[in-house]
């Protein structure tokens, strides 16, 4: 008979409540565009997001876990193991409650921003500044400036090359049927890479790329060079082309969603893998790799997210959206995804949402967006910056409670 | 996250072509009436003439809204005073062919050399070619934006403005022709004739002036 602690079922739910916010205003980011360009529903966007979001999760979501649970704090400064699992609870529930707060207002506010701030919340609350590894705070912080940066330059010479190899050429159409696959399969060759790594613990990015993403990018660039080859009959190039790239970026769309899933599952259940930790081998079991069935749990809730929430907002995104075509939508994607697992791959906790953002501006600042507001770009970095010290604020005093009373 | 949905601002380029709309429908009943003017028809004449004023004022409106739109809070691909400048442009082409409009409604003249009648038309004709070379100026500039400023679409772009340019500059000389046509005619025309010709004559180049002006703006748009 096996005996369930009760804290680990409270932070099972909680863990479960985090899920569903990420994927309630955060996994609708990685279909948004390919809404907004029309070329998915809303209704076939729930349902790609919501699959490999849980794919990403089960699959790919491992060592970045690791990083979150156990980079920001010193954990042999935690000596108490009902420190632990009160900080874990604090920490997933004050960014449950901002993330809630937040998308009421909507604000474009990062859940791996908000957990970070919650475990750091507890953590100063319990033992002061030093238990807060600043280093890798900063790095964390530095990835969270680099990520939309680099997401920005990523797309703004994606943006340019896919438009110098395919609109420039002699013969649009041409062009486009060679091009397209050949985009296409790029974005496979960094899933093929990725999957080496996360799935099958490989840690040589060499081997990766050529044995498993070089392949894979070969057979979906022949797949989709034939596939385009019998489908694509239009004779205007810019119409013809579009809707290429409307059919890929139902493919990149669910490559963010898959890279999302990989990436941000850990913000929840990073703590709920702590607290297992503690109540199944004590604190030096912290080591223990994350049980499948805790990144099942956050995939699950990320998925239940898209369906219940995820779907309004998409809905909306679908009809206000009008002002971004397929191949904007497929630069977005694909510069976003490539960051994203690139980052995830180097174990920096880094948000979608920035990369997303950022990939945004980049194309707008290769005039490939007629206009951006600005006003809307400040809200978001205000955002970006107050969510750590909130979501810290709010931990520290549940933590305070939970100490008291618990 | 509604962010989406926030983070791009309305483009300001439809609604620029939803005004060229406008004002290359102006030009466009404009010239019937100048046909209906060369024909004599001038009870048809008047009532198309009204219907000039009646678009230009239209198009006014559009351009106001567009004006109210166009916040400096924008990141866009052309920058904000050129596409305002260009407005101003394009509409005053649409003023100018009002301005036409009102000196045909002041008279019906009667004994007009047909010699000039012929060149005012023609005028008339080459002017307003320049203002619908504006309209397809701006539904290209669409295009550049759309294609991502790649080159190919921004020649295409350029040879649309030589066009104007060169309609422009023509009509320069057609307009020099008529005023010395007019003081060689002197003595078949009195002063009221000779003053209304000239005017008309002055608000048609006025309206390839201004489609000039559009024109160096959209140039302007494309090197930020």
């Amino acid at each position: 008979m096996i005996s369930v602690d009760p804290w680990l079922l409270i932070t099972i739910i909680l863990g479960f409540a985090m899920a569903w916010a990420i994927g309630a205003n955060d996994a609708a980011n990685s279909m948004s565009t390919a809404v907004g360009a029309k070329a998915i529903t809303p209704k076939q966007a729930v349902l790609i997001a919501g699959v490999l979001e849980f794919t990403g999760a089960y699959f790919f979501g491992k060592s970045v876990t690791e990083t979150i649970r156990k980079g920001i704090l010193y954990p042999d400064k935690i000596t108490d193991p009902t420190v632990l699992i009160y900080g874990s609870i604090a920490a997933l529930l004050a960014a449950t409650i901002w993330l809630v707060v937040a998308t009421k207002f909507g604000l474009p506010v990062s859940t791996t921003h908000s957990i970070i701030g919650g475990i750091a919340g507890y953590g100063i609350a319990y033992a002061g500044l030093g238990i807060v590894n600043w280093d890798k705070m900063a790095q964390v912080v530095l990835s969270w400036i680099l990520s939309p940066v680099i997401g920005a330059l990523m797309a703004y010479f994606i943006f340019k090359a896919l438009t110098k190899s395919i609109f420039e050429s002699e013969n649009p159409v041409r062009s486009a049927r060679i091009w397209s696959p050949f985009w296409i399969g790029m974005a496979f060759v960094v899933i093929g890479a990725m999957f080496y790594i996360k799935v099958l613990h490989g840690s040589d990015l060499k081997t990766g790329v050529i044995f498993y993403g070089i392949p894979l990018g070969i057979i979906v660039f022949i797949f989709s060079y034939f596939l385009i080859k019998v489908r694509f009959l239009s004779s205007d190039p810019y119409t013809g082309v579009e809707s290429i790239f409307k059919k890929v970026q139902v493919v990149t769309s669910g490559y963010v969603a898959l890279a999302h899933g990989a990436n941000d599952v850990a913000n929840a259940i990073g703590p709920v893998a702590a607290v297992y930790a503690v109540a199944t081998m004590g604190l030096a079991g912290m080591q223990v790799p994350v049980p499948k069935w805790i990144l099942a749990l956050g995939g699950v809730g990320i998925a239940v997210g898209v369906a219940t929430y995820g779907y309004k907002v998409m809905e909306t995104v679908g009809k206000k959206i009008t002002e971004l075509t397929n191949t904007r939508g497929f630069t977005i994607d694909f510069s976003a995804a490539t960051v994203v697992l690139v980052a995830s791959w180097l174990g920096m906790p880094i948000s979608t949402t920035h990369t997303v953002v950022g990939a945004v501006i980049g194309i707008g600042f290769a005039r490939g967006v007629k206009a951006i507001n600005k006003d809307i770009v400040k809200d978001i970095i205000i955002s970006w910056f107050v969510t750590v010290p909130i979501a810290a604020v709010v931990s520290a005093i549940i933590f305070k409670v939970l100490m008291v009373v618990g | 996250m509604q962010v989406w949905t926030k983070l791009f601002a309305k483009s300001p380029f439809k609604p620029l072509i939803k005004h060229s709309d406008v004002v290359l429908q102006t030009v466009e009943t404009l010239e019937r009436a100048l046909r209906l003017w060369y024909e004599e028809n001038y009870e048809e004449m008047e009532k198309v003439a009204i219907e000039v004023d009646r678009l230009e004022d239209v198009a006014d409106r559009i351009k106001e809204e567009i004006r109210d739109s166009l916040s400096s809070k924008f990141l866009m691909a052309v920058a904000r005073e050129d596409v305002l400048i260009y407005l101003h442009m394009q509409d005053k082409v649409a003023d100018a062919a009002e301005d036409t409009a009102k000196w045909l409604l002041v008279k019906r003249p009667k004994d007009i050399p047909s010699e000039v009648k012929e060149l005012i038309l023609q005028m008339g004709t080459e002017s307003i070619k320049a203002a619908k070379l504006v309209h397809e100026a701006i539904v290209q500039m669409d295009r550049v934006i759309e294609s991502g400023f790649i080159d190919k679409e921004i020649d295409r772009e350029y040879e649309i403005i030589k066009a104007i340019e060169s309609v422009e500059s023509k009509l320069d000389g057609l307009d020099t022709k008529l005023m010395q046509l007019v003081f060689e005619k002197e003595n078949e025309l009195n002063w009221g004739e000779g003053f209304y010709i000239l005017n008309i004559a002055r608000t048609l180049s006025n309206i390839s002036d201004k489609a000039k002006d559009a024109a160096e703006r959209i140039r302007l748009m494309m090197n930020k």
